[in-house]
């Protein structure tokens, strides 16, 4: 569903990404793992052009994304792939479910309705129906975080991204959001996460790659890349993160 | 002298309320009032324009616009007006009513300062925001009409009064190219008293000032309702500072 070829990004003299070649199937969830630096949220924010390449392809369900195209045209594909962010972004002017409901409306032209219907369906299954009017400012970490899900899936996408969504949150409110991720992928979601969450990554995960300075050093389903990483910097990456 | 005060008011209170009309052109508080209203009115919409053109990526919409604003911020208004009302005239040999070209002279100028202002409050959000809307789906445009403007506006309120209560200031320059204003009738009146300009110009002051104080008032009150409709996204301290700073603040 997700095909990466060659992949290879810049910063100035810098090399972010040295190609990265790799797929995502329909319905599989990829957790990345890399050590601070690698290249991660560089990689995960290619995927719906927030950032651009300087090398390679990125398709996504057939369709270049970094292809030479009218902005239209980027406006449509980047609207079917959601994002969450490590920092929520929830736009602290609107309401949680004004927050779900906006983009459907402005983006997509649904009814008022109809964008609310589904933004009160999407609250309840990220279990904050009582929250819908309150403002980010007076919601949790965690809240904001399940608010920004919900934002994200009223475009329905069929792929989603997540940078890090919990690194951000107190430790008690992690549990919140990942079982909220967890529900998205039991519903056959095809997902890229970022995280560090690494009992997450077993639970979830089809896939791990582990990514360090700008490749993607191992891919391998979790249980063998937890207990049987092949690479030394996996190992050291592994060990330190246990610590 | 409080007694020259109101005999002033009493035997030229039509002419400072609307000029000499129905016998000339609309003037006194009427033309200030009208006058006020469309600067602001159109500057405000010119500033948001002006701001979008300069934080654009395009040369073309970027470099006249900076042009436009470091003149604007380089030349005095008098002299914007003076070359408005003598120049454009011998250029295109139309004649342009001196209130026209003073309207426009002030949308241009403070629709340049304003920009500045909006610029600012847009930069000030940072990336998150513009980006959060952007892998929703929504265009550059629709991003900043529904996301980044409705933010950055209200978060500079405070300048935007000042640059408002600046416009209406200024107004009063309309005076050097006979705008029939409220300025205007004042010094005609002081001509024909003579001598009573403390008393003519103290009339003057007060209602100028009556006037940007009711315009800051209106302001604070908006942004005080805005502020309890997002109630918890603005901390009870900024939102009295806001307040403080909307009464104090100088355009730069
Ligand atoms: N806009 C930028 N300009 C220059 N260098 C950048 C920019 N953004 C990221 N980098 C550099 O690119 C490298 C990869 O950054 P990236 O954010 O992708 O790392 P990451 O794996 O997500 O790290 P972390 O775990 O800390 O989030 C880093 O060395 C970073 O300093
Ligand atoms: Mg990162």
């Amino acid at each position: 569903m997700i095909e990466l070829k060659g992949v290879c990004k810049s910063y100035g003299l810098y090399e972010v990404l040295k190609g990265i070649d790799a797929e995502v199937a329909r319905g599989e969830v990829v957790v990345i793992c890399g050590p601070s630096g690698s290249g991660k949220s560089t990689l995960i924010r290619t995927v719906n052009r927030l950032e651009e390449i300087g090398s390679g392809s990125i398709s996504c369900d057939g369709n270049n994304i970094h292809r030479p195209m009218p902005a239209k045209e980027l406006n449509r594909l980047r609207s079917r792939i959601g994002f969450v962010f490590q920092s929520f972004n929830l736009f602290p002017h609107l309401s949680a479910i004004e927050n779900i409901a906006m983009s459907p409306i402005r983006v997509k032209g649904v009814s008022r309705d109809a964008a609310y219907a589904k933004a009160t369906q999407l609250l309840e299954r990220v279990g904050l129906t009582e929250k819908a009017n309150a403002y980010p400012g007076q919601l949790s970490g965690g809240q904001q975080q399940r608010v920004a899900i919900a934002r994200a899936l009223a475009m329905e996408p069929p792929v989603m991204l997540f940078d890090e969504p919990t690194s951000a949150l107190d430790p008690e409110m992690v549990g919140e959001v990942l079982s909220v991720i967890k529900g998205l992928a039991a519903d056959g979601m095809t997902m890229m996460c970022v995280t560090h969450e690494m009992g997450f990554a077993r639970d979830v995960a089809d896939r791990v790659w582990f990514i360090d300075q700008g490749q993607i050093v191992e891919s391998a389903p979790p249980e063998e890349f937890f207990s049987r990483p092949q690479t030394t910097r996996a190992q050291r990456f592994l060990s330190e993160l246990r610590h | 002298m409080i007694s020259d005060i109101i005999a002033i008011i009493r035997d030229y209170w039509l002419l400072l309320l609307i000029g000499q009309y129905p016998n000339g052109p609309l003037g006194g508080l009427a033309a200030t009032l009208i006058l006020s209203v469309l600067a602001i009115a159109f500057a405000f919409p010119v500033s948001i324009a002006l701001a979008l053109a300069r934080l654009s990526k395009s040369p073309f919409l970027n470099w006249p616009v900076t042009a436009l604003v470091y003149f604007t911020r380089g030349v005095p208004l008098l002299m914007l007006i003076l070359w408005g009302y003598f120049l454009v005239p011998l250029a295109t040999g139309a004649n342009v009513p001196s209130f026209l070209t003073m309207l426009v002279t002030l949308v241009v100028y403070q629709g340049a300062f304003l920009s500045e202002v909006v610029r600012g409050g847009v930069v000030a959000l940072g990336h998150g925001q513009m980006e959060a809307a952007r892998a929703l789906g929504h265009s550059y445009l629709g991003a900043m009409r529904y996301v980044i403007l409705p933010q950055a506006l209200y978060n500079v309120i405070p300048s935007i009064i000042s640059v408002f209560v600046s416009t209406i200031k200024d107004t009063t320059l309309g005076y050097v190219i006979n705008v029939p204003d409220l300025t205007f009738a004042a010094s005609q009146i002081n001509n024909q008293l003579l001598t009573q300009p403390f008393q003519v110009f103290f009339i003057l002051a007060a209602v100028y000032y009556v006037i940007c104080w009711s315009l800051t008032r209106v302001a604070v009150a908006t942004e005080g309702r805005i502020t309890r409709k997002r109630a918890g996204t603005v901390p009870l301290q900024t939102a009295k500072s806001l307040k403080l700073a909307a009464l104090t603040d100088q355009p730069s």
